[in-house]
């Protein structure tokens, strides 16, 4: 491996003084004169037709400057999920019915957040309860109310990007018994294949749906400016250009006349992508009153009407050989995405997703369901269907591992994936660490010593018993989804420090640092000579975003190349100055050009620069780059068909976990959390270990404690002291681990590293307690009661 | 405390509050929260707003030097105290050791739960300069970080605990 002097450094974070000092300025503290405050009513039931809307009332109090409802928006459309087969069924507030509790209705801009709130209760919504639907198996069945009954035309908002238009979709073929997507894909044999096995296993587990808890609340400022006819907008999300581009169709604006400005994002998780009707409210109502509009969400409604993790039941069936080598795998998913289709289709696609790249099945079938119900609407977060999915397969593992009496390690690895497959969509595994992650988690917990341990000692028999446990899991590092690639610039400065502008948002996992480290080391300068301009799309090129984890390898690609391309310019001018005809000879080191055979002669960045634009017609010298979300294709994949190249490069992790059961109260306890994550390269070690630690803490939340309390769709536990993340107390030690493979498509070799390992610790935690006290948990999360009701009645 | 009646009778209170050693002088309502007061009148955005229901920490000042969620402090209840919050910490441009520790330890991410606990740090570290791992843990116990699992934080505080006597700082 090079030797690098910036990268794989644990460089302080360049946002560290910002953040440190309380200066970072986030959506949340933006406040522009003559500001309004905006607020959303909604919806207090589950389904229900609504009959008439009266304002009149709210518009005479003093203080309101805007109100807008549906019937204002009646052809206002946008999704998450927008092509001819999955039309947009999304709309900012109810036209004829609303769906969920918590369903926008109407929204006011007013002078005060308390006039604001005010005028919510002056309007009169007249509604016709109608029968709802709470869960998606009971959605699925023929007799189930409808929760989309409305024809949607199949037109796509990407059309503009060369996908076929669809009409005459008629509403029966999609949303027939609620189901929202579909997705099957299968390759082999799969009768063949579990004909071959000699053992043939069956589970089904359920998974309850979570909340992102970022800790700032969503939030969103809108000024209009009519004078230049340009909508500015501050808001906390996670793609800026993806905002941007939903706000212009929904807004019916050009593009071009949307500014989104820069803010810090206190935290995403996933959670903060979609467009949200608060954000489209803000917009409409600004250009209707002329003044700014700020919304913020207060945490009961960012619980409910922002984004949640999709609900699942999920069945895995696997024949296996003796040896442990598996023969064949048949899975269903079934996901509630809630009252509109969110990501669903999406969801049930990356079950796959992140299923297949994991173990080799030869023979493989592979069905998911998305389902409407009157539940509040579910969306990406972190890991985005990979911790359901590696928790179903993983527990399944283990079991299997019981029935034939190996070690689960010993099944993991002998099917894990290597380096080099090729994946049966085609993706090849240019880099692929997963058996050293196995192996790493393994030792870091002392697997081989304490995995049954207590079952064999006499301390079974005692009060508080311990286990170990183990899964693995994958992630994509980017994908083909708008707006499509990342592009850089870099512009260079008289003395020869460089400013980096991009479109990527650094939402906590630090992208301002790593693309300013992947910018120092390219173009040989120090980290003090590098200055970020970010998240702003009237100054930044666009971005793929910070999502599908493609920041790192894609806009950090794009960062490189655009480094290159800076450096290759200062060479050919210090080539003139070195009087050297052919650049090839020259090197370039902080800040300095000089020839490789005689160090000595050399010229600075600032002579070059200078003799640039002395000399070049005044280049000061811009370096460009860009890159795809996945170079090898200009598609994105079928959601429905699992067909095309999904991702550049899957990253990889093991987690390993040791828990404490006390079998008296059934309360599980996480001792010790061990992670092994394949990132490729860590392009700063310190980032990629907050990033592995962060991922641990929140799959430990979801292991244990995490559940949205949802009863005939209303929400109990909208609040931090009632949905239980972990806190410092209850945090355990985090081993991090890191596994070096060196993706190749990868800036200095680096993938996916900050959303992968959220995934393994589920089943980690739930094979953990089955070796300590020998039950099954097939439910998440592991609560105390669920730990209690076993052990009470054993199978 | 003076109070004064607006012309739809509700009531107006004059408060005089010291933050960061600076005093201000505002009028309020009764149900005026103290964090409003310091983000929205005194621009003091560095303390934020998680949940306005004391159960995330963001809004963590020190009051009379003891850290409280300023979102349950009522502004009137504030009058005539002390506060210092996130910005007064450091003198002139350079940074509070504890600031210094959060940066040098990447104890923060997204950086929103920062101000809250660095503010309980600083409680627990004046008052127990040289806290256990465990002590450290239960002071910021009421602050939410969902960046970080908290092992860099507790690392960045202890980082910062008076070395024992005859250590070499």
């Amino acid at each position: 491996m090079a030797a690098y002097n910036i990268v794989g450094k644990g460089v302080p974070r360049v946002d560290g003084p910002d953040k440190a000092s309380g200066k970072a300025i986030y959506t949340v503290d933006v406040s522009l004169p003559g500001m309004l405050y905006g607020k959303i009513l909604r919806s207090p039931y589950a389904h229900a037709r609504i009959i008439s809307i009266d304002t009149s009332m709210a518009e005479k109090l003093p203080g309101v400057k805007g109100i807008v409802t549906g019937r204002d928006l009646r052809d206002v459309r946008y999704a998450f999920v927008d092509t001819p087969h999955y039309p947009a069924d999304e709309q900012p507030l109810a036209v004829d019915k609303v769906r969920y509790i918590g369903d926008e209705v109407a929204a006011v801009a007013a002078e005060s957040e308390a006039v604001a709130e005010k005028a919510l209760a002056l309007i009169k919504v007249e509604y016709e309860i109608i029968p709802a639907v709470f869960s998606a198996i009971e959605a699925m069945r023929d007799d189930a109310p409808l929760v989309h009954d409305e024809q949607l035309e199949g037109t796509s908002a990407w059309e503009e990007w060369g996908v076929t238009k669809r009409k005459n979709i008629t509403a029966s073929s999609y949303a027939a018994n609620n189901v929202s997507g579909r997705t099957f894909v299968q390759y082999g044999d799969v009768d063949a294949g579990f004909e071959e096995a000699d053992h043939i296993r069956e589970d089904t587990f359920e998974l309850k749906a979570t909340a992102h808890c970022p800790m700032e609340p969503h939030a969103v400022v809108a000024s209009y400016d009519a004078v230049q006819d340009k909508l500015h907008v501050w808001l906390s999300t996670m793609g800026i250009f993806l905002k941007r581009f939903f706000l212009s169709k929904t807004l019916n604006i050009p593009a071009s006349k949307i500014r989104v400005h820069h803010t810090y994002v206190g935290g995403a998780f996933g959670g903060k992508i979609d467009l949200f009707p608060y954000e489209f409210c803000a917009a409409y109502l600004t250009i209707k009153t002329g003044q700014p509009v700020k919304i913020e969400l207060d945490r009961e409604e960012v619980f409910m009407t922002t984004r949640q993790r999709h609900p699942m039941n999920i069945t895995v069936r696997t024949g296996i050989k003796k040896d442990g080598i598996i023969t064949a795998q048949d899975i269903k998913v079934i996901a509630d995405n809630g009252a509109y289709r969110g990501s669903g289709p999406v969801v049930i696609f990356l079950c796959h997703g992140f299923s297949f790249p994991v173990y080799n099945v030869p023979n493989y079938r592979y069905e998911g369901f998305s389902v409407y119900t009157n539940n509040p609407i579910r969306g990406p977060q972190r890991g985005h269907g990979a911790p359901q999915i590696r928790f179903s397969i993983d527990s399944h593992i283990d079991l299997i591992a019981r029935d034939l009496g190996m070690d689960p390690l010993e099944i993991m690895l002998k099917n894990a994936r290597k380096q080099g497959d090729v994946i049966p969509n085609g993706d090849v595994l240019n880099s692929c660490g997963l058996t050293e992650c196995i192996k790493g988690a393994a030792a870091a917990i002392d697997w081989k010593n304490k995995r049954r341990q207590f079952q064999a000692s006499p301390a079974s028999t005692g009060r508080f018993r311990r286990g170990v446990g183990i899964s693995i899991c994958s992630m994509f590092s980017g994908a083909m989804y708008y707006p499509f690639a990342s592009a850089a610039i870099i512009k260079m400065h008289d003395d020869g420090s460089a400013t980096l502008f991009t479109g990527a948002q650094d939402i906590g996992q630090g992208s301002y640092t790593t693309l300013s480290q992947v910018l120092a080391e390219e173009l040989g300068i120090g980290m003090e000579d590098v200055h970020v301009v970010a998240g702003d799309t009237e100054l930044c090129p666009i971005d793929l975003g910070s999502f599908l984890s493609g920041t790192a390898l894609v806009t950090g690609s794009a960062v490189k190349l655009a480094a290159a391309d800076a450096k290759r310019q200062i060479m050919e001018s210090a080539a003139e100055l070195l009087g050297v005809d052919n650049i090839g000879e020259l090197d370039a080191f902080n800040k300095k050009v000089f020839q490789r055979q005689s160090p000595d002669n050399y010229v600075t960045y600032q002579q070059a620069i200078q003799a640039s634009v002395l000399r070049k017609g005044g280049n000061p010298i811009i370096g460009t780059g860009s890159y795809k979300g996945y170079e090898k294709t200009d598609r994105y994949p079928s959601l429905s068909k699992g067909k095309g190249l999904f991702t550049g490069a899957y990253g990889f992790a093991a987690q390993t976990a040791e828990v404490e059961v006390d079998t008296w109260t059934g309360k599980v306890k996480l001792l010790r959390a061990c992670t092994f994550h394949d990132c490729g390269y860590p392009l700063n070690e310190t980032i990629v270990r907050g990033q592995i630690h962060g991922c641990s803490s929140m799959g430990q939340g979801q292991a244990l404690s995490e559940e949205i309390y949802l009863e005939e769709g209303q929400l109990f536990n909208a609040s931090f002291l009632e949905y239980r993340l972990p806190i410092s107390t209850d945090t355990p030690e985090l081993v991090d681990g890191i596994v070096i493979s060196q993706e190749p498509s990868g800036p200095f070799g680096a993938k996916e590293v900050g959303e992968g390992s959220v995934a393994g610790m589920l089943a980690a935690v739930a094979n953990a307690v089955h070796d300590a006290v020998g039950v099954r948990i097939k439910s998440m999360p592991i609560t105390p009661e669920k730990v209690l009701r076993a052990l009470n009645n054993p199978t | 405390m003076q109070a004064i009646q607006d012309k739809e009778g509700v009531k107006r209170y004059l408060i005089t509050l010291y933050v960061n050693g600076d005093s201000y002088t505002r009028v309020v309502k009764a149900n005026t929260l103290l964090v409003n007061v310091l983000r929205d009148e005194l621009d003091l955005t560095g303390t934020k707003k998680g949940c306005e229901l004391g159960d995330c920490g963001s809004c963590t000042v020190l009051l009379d030097g003891k850290p409280v969620n300023s979102c349950l402090v009522l502004a009137v209840e504030a009058d005539g105290h002390e506060i210092l919050t996130i910005e007064g910490l450091g003198e002139n441009e350079k940074l509070d050791p504890l600031q210094e520790a959060f940066i040098a330890n990447a104890a923060l991410q997204c950086g929103y739960c920062t101000s809250g606990m660095i503010m309980s740090a600083k409680a627990l570290l004046n008052s127990n300069p040289n806290p256990t791992e465990q002590e450290v843990r239960e002071a910021i116990a009421g602050n939410l970080c969902r960046c970080t699992g908290y092992v860099n934080i507790v690392k960045a505080i202890l980082s910062c605990a008076q070395q024992p006597e005859g250590g070499s700082e």
